[in-house]
């Protein structure tokens, strides 16, 4: 039957190509969705637990937003008191509180920003992938600098160079070179703390204080309590996480009931075919009773016809999936907010078994009204015809 | 006597020995070759050509692979290449379909930061136009390398010229003199690039620069 069923769906190619092809669009649109909400997830907590910390003291106004630019290397307009930190490190449930200044210095002209950090060696607690690829691996005084490996791929610059900032007239002198990281510390200059404060004329000013806490089950009592601290509001990154997953999660369902529309379609391509087919092949089917076929072998055909069909157009919509995810993927995070840097599209089995199931009852659905119309085929008709 | 002369005939025989044993290189590079750069992208192209080619109406692209010419560039750049010098990035300048010269650009160790170049050159060989389109020195070398004349002193330049800094290219002051060397081994490297490249744009009859 399976055989019979493929020969009368090629007898047909271009109408069958097409209803394939109509639902692997809808398919491979739903299957790079899916994979795309879990692995922004998968990917936001794993940038979330390496950043090592459990909430940040941030300047007052948007808490998401700060906090977001914060870790993504961004300059904020407002900035923090320096007091904020001495604060934050009093704490008793506080194990480390880092103080970070940053700035970024735009050069429109030269087609590019110099971004710069400011920050001291409590820091290197929070940042477990920092590894000095060269150099003394910590800032040897004042007017040192330690360079992301992109930053001192494009300055050309090694342990041991000169390095200077024409727009806060600093010379320094390169301390390090970070090994690559994949986060936004590869193309950063940093600096002691006290230097970038000198530099951008921030004396006793912070952007941000990211914070490890002695047990993380202390994190509602001392946001309570830090939420105090004048100036500075407290952004926890499970906060940040769930506002990001939710804001995506909320795009997420209208593009899905978007993409359902398009299933619908394809089913309805699926659907027209099969009609088509049976009434080309009424003559046909009526031979078929007359030779012996029952109703039920009849609906088993046209079924399997359906199933053939739909089979291949979601086989063709994960291989597209696969094939044009890359794009998509790259084309979502310019607009996805704190966009990981890991690979966001993960096609997991859960999701494959997802549209599977989805190709199959789209396919049945499509197939039942074809099926039993065939299946009211009369052996006499056979003769009428005649 | 017969002892000497046997030992002597050893120390000749084992002198000979090692030479024909150690075959000369076909190149000794007589200096370090400079730290490799990453792409160094054109960045304002629209006002370079109004700057090098005022007739030019658009610019083409192309890549030209040297990995095949390795041993002639080491013989004319005096050093081994390095990575980024498998290939050259040419941007070809035209007036409609008449073709003026071409754009290079290239990034060099200055000593505070990388310095680009943009380097135009005419379809003699010659230098055209210089520009440094970035850096990041301080103000006293920056001045100096980015002054017109020091600047103009390259036009007219081959890759066959002499470039001696502070007899062919006038000299700077001290504390710029690191880049400025820099900067003349880039220029200098780009021509010699882009002559083994096309080697009949080096072969052309004398021209006067076209800028």
């Amino acid at each position: 039957m399976l055989l019979l069923a493929f020969r009368n769906l090629v007898r047909r190619p271009l109408r069958s190509a097409l209803a394939v092809s109509g639902l692997a669009s809808a398919v491979a649109v739903l299957a790079c969705l899916s994979a795309f909400g879990d692995g922004y997830r998968r990917a936001l907590s794993t940038e979330v637990d390496r950043m090592g910390l459990q909430m940040m003291l941030v300047p007052l106004g948007c808490p998401y937003d700060a906090a977001a630019r914060v870790l993504k290397g961004k300059t904020l307009d407002s900035s923090l008191p320096e007091s904020a930190l001495e604060e934050a490190r009093r704490d008793p449930a506080v194990a480390v509180a880092a103080p970070l200044l940053m700035a970024a210095l735009a050069r429109p002209n030269q087609g590019r920003a110099d971004m710069w950090v400011g920050l001291d060696k409590t820091a290197l607690a929070l940042k477990p992938w920092w590894r000095v690829e060269a150099g003394d691996g910590w800032f040897g005084d004042d007017n040192a600098v330690i360079l992301g490996c992109d930053a001192a791929e494009v300055e050309m610059r090694k342990p041991g160079d000169r390095f200077y900032s024409p727009e806060t007239g600093q010379e320094l002198r390169v301390a390090g070179v970070l090994e690559r990281s994949g986060t936004s510390d590869d193309s950063m200059f940093f600096v002691p703390l006290r230097t970038a404060q000198r530099m951008f004329g921030q004396t006793n000013r912070l952007t941000a204080v990211a914070i490890r806490l002695r047990d993380p089950a202390l994190l509602r009592q001392a946001r309570d309590r830090l939420q105090g601290v004048s100036g500075a509001q407290v952004v926890t990154p499970t906060e940040m996480m769930g506002t990001f997953v939710n804001l995506v999660g909320a795009v997420r369902t209208l593009l899905l009931s978007i993409v359902l529309v398009a299933v619908t379609v394809g089913v309805l391509g699926v659907f027209n075919t099969l009609l088509a087919a049976v009434v080309e092949r009424a003559n046909e089917l009526s031979v078929m009773r007359a030779i012996g076929a029952s109703r039920s072998q009849i609906v088993g055909l046209i079924t399997t016809e359906a199933l053939l069909l739909t089979g291949a157009g979601t086989a063709a919509g994960i291989v597209l999936a696969v094939v044009v995810g890359q794009g998509v993927e790259s084309m979502v995070k310019q607009f996805v907010p704190l966009a990981p840097a890991e690979p966001l599209l993960s096609l997991t089995a859960a999701t494959l078994a997802q549209c599977v199931g989805l190709g199959a009852a789209a396919g049945v659905s499509a197939g039942l009204y074809p099926a039993w119309r065939a299946s009211r085929r009369q052996p006499a008709d056979a003769s009428k015809a005649e | 006597m017969g002892a000497g002369a046997l030992a002597l005939l050893v120390v000749v025989v084992a002198w000979r020995i090692r030479d024909w044993s150690s075959p000369e290189p076909p190149f000794e590079p007589k200096t370090k070759p400079p730290q490799a750069a990453p792409l160094c992208p054109w960045r304002d192209p629209e006002n370079d050509l109004k700057r090098f080619f005022p007739n030019a109406t658009r610019y083409e692209p192309k890549t030209r692979i040297l990995s095949g010419q390795r041993l002639e560039l080491a013989e004319r750049l005096g050093r081994v290449p390095t990575g980024d010098e498998n290939a050259l990035h040419v941007y070809h300048c035209y007036e409609e379909q008449l073709p003026l010269g071409v754009v290079l650009t290239r990034r060099v160790k200055g000593d505070y930061g990388a310095i680009e170049l943009v380097l135009a050159v005419g379809p003699n060989g010659r230098v055209c136009g210089l520009r440094l389109q970035r850096l990041r020195e301080p103000e006293p070398i920056a001045t100096a390398l980015q002054s017109p004349d020091w600047l103009r002193s390259f036009e007219g330049q081959r890759s066959d010229s002499s470039w001696k800094l502070g007899r062919d290219i006038p000299d700077v002051v001290p504390e710029a003199r690191l880049s400025a060397a820099a900067i003349v081994d880039g220029v200098r490297s780009m021509l010699i690039l882009l002559a083994t490249s096309d080697p009949s744009a080096s072969q052309s009859p004398e021209a006067a620069p076209h800028h």
